[in-house]
């Protein structure tokens, strides 16, 4: 191996690492848009469940997240909360150069008629869908039921 | 050597960054350590009130379908009360699991002590069959779970500085329910409401606190 090899090498898996620590939109022309910190934390029942992630636009374009589709769920809605009341959300604005928060204690993803209750240490896989961005696939690690970044 | 050492190094600190920048955005969003200061050990979660909560008289039914009189039942016992339903996929579930992860921790004596009481603010859908199945999921079997009239259960509520709005049913069929804004605990001294904790106390929180409420002292 020569340098030039080894250089080659360290650039092919600098590119993984990228790939494997953010999913980046595929958009066709739209604005740029990633996905972070994604997370389910376990439900307590089999009925329900809520799903949190971060929502980056690094592009001067302001985009929208208009539906949520999941495999594990029937239905997969945006919950916006106010107060201590949630109501689903038509969308939710991802600003040009900012970001769409879900967190706990805030607006969310709820999902219904689960499939299958998941489990901490599954994986969930949801699409996300833009009104300008092209769909980007999230994988949301299941996490224990307290789980709370913010307080971490 | 030196040369094959260097750009091994140049290697790992090319993957640590490219990590980092994605790590570093993600503690953009929230949790940035100045944030985590406010939120974090150094201030108290609990809100001991100047003016405590007379416990009010409520009577309700629990998860086994029998009548629950909270005064006569929690009398003399430290008690935990908080509002909330079962179709609440964030904030009623974490807050419960909270309590229980500390509760589990407790000692058995204290554990015997300790009254964890849930309220439905949807009684229509939390029946006691539902409220039974979710508490064992969110909380811990040994929890109460209490439903009745709605009226009766609002009225309970304000009287103990929380306000809670019947549940209303959306055009597109969806009920929008709503829960209590803070965990009230009640002295087993004095049998009143004397401690608040919001809805972001974390685990540790109640970890640290519920032995104090457990001897009715102030957190």
């Amino acid at each position: 191996m020569n340098r030039r090899t080894i250089l080659a090498t360290a650039a092919a898996l600098t590119a993984g690492l990228v790939l494997a620590g953010c999913s980046t939109g595929s958009g066709s022309g739209g604005p740029a848009l990633k996905v972070e910190g994604a997370f389910m934390p376990e439900p307590v029942t089999d009925d329900m469940a809520a799903g949190f992630l971060t929502v980056k636009n690094d592009s001067g374009t302001a985009d929208r997240l208009t539906s949520v589709t999941s495999d594990i769920a029937g239905e997969v809605t945006i919950h916006r909360t106010t107060g201590q009341k949630m109501r689903e959300a038509e969308s939710f604005d991802v600003p040009a150069d900012g970001e769409l928060n879900l967190e706990r204690g805030g607006n969310h993803l709820m999902f219904m008629e689960l499939r299958k209750k998941p489990e901490q240490g599954d994986t969930v896989s949801v699409e996300l869908h833009f009104e300008k961005a092209g769909p980007i696939r999230a994988e949301l690690p299941v996490k224990e039921t307290t789980h709370n970044p913010d307080k971490q | 050597m030196l040369k094959k050492n260097a750009l091994a190094v140049a290697l790992v600190a090319t993957a640590a960054l490219t990590l980092s920048s994605c790590a570093g955005d993600t503690a953009d969003s929230g949790s940035s350590p100045v944030s985590d200061v406010s939120a974090g050990t150094d201030e108290k979660a609990a809100t001991v009130l100047d003016r405590p909560f007379e416990k009010p008289d409520l009577v309700l039914t629990d998860t086994h379908g029998k009548k629950y009189d909270l005064r006569e039942r929690t009398k003399g016992k430290p008690t935990l009360v908080y509002f909330g339903y079962t179709n609440c996929p964030d904030v009623c579930p974490l807050t419960m699991s909270n309590i229980a992860i500390a509760y589990k921790k407790l000692p058995q004596a204290d554990r015997d002590k300790l009254q964890v009481v849930f309220v439905t603010t949807d009684p229509e859908r939390d029946t006691p069959e539902a409220l039974g199945k979710w508490l064992k999921g969110a909380g811990d079997p040994s929890f109460t779970g209490l439903t009745g009239d709605f009226p009766a259960i609002q009225a309970g509520a304000r009287r103990m500085g929380i306000g809670i709005d019947p549940p209303k049913k959306e055009k597109d069929g969806s009920v929008v329910s709503m829960h209590g804004a803070q965990v009230i605990a009640f002295s087993p001294k004095t049998d009143a409401g004397y401690v608040l904790y919001s809805d972001d106390t974390t685990a540790d929180d109640y970890i640290e606190d519920l032995p104090e409420l457990v001897e009715g002292k102030n957190p």
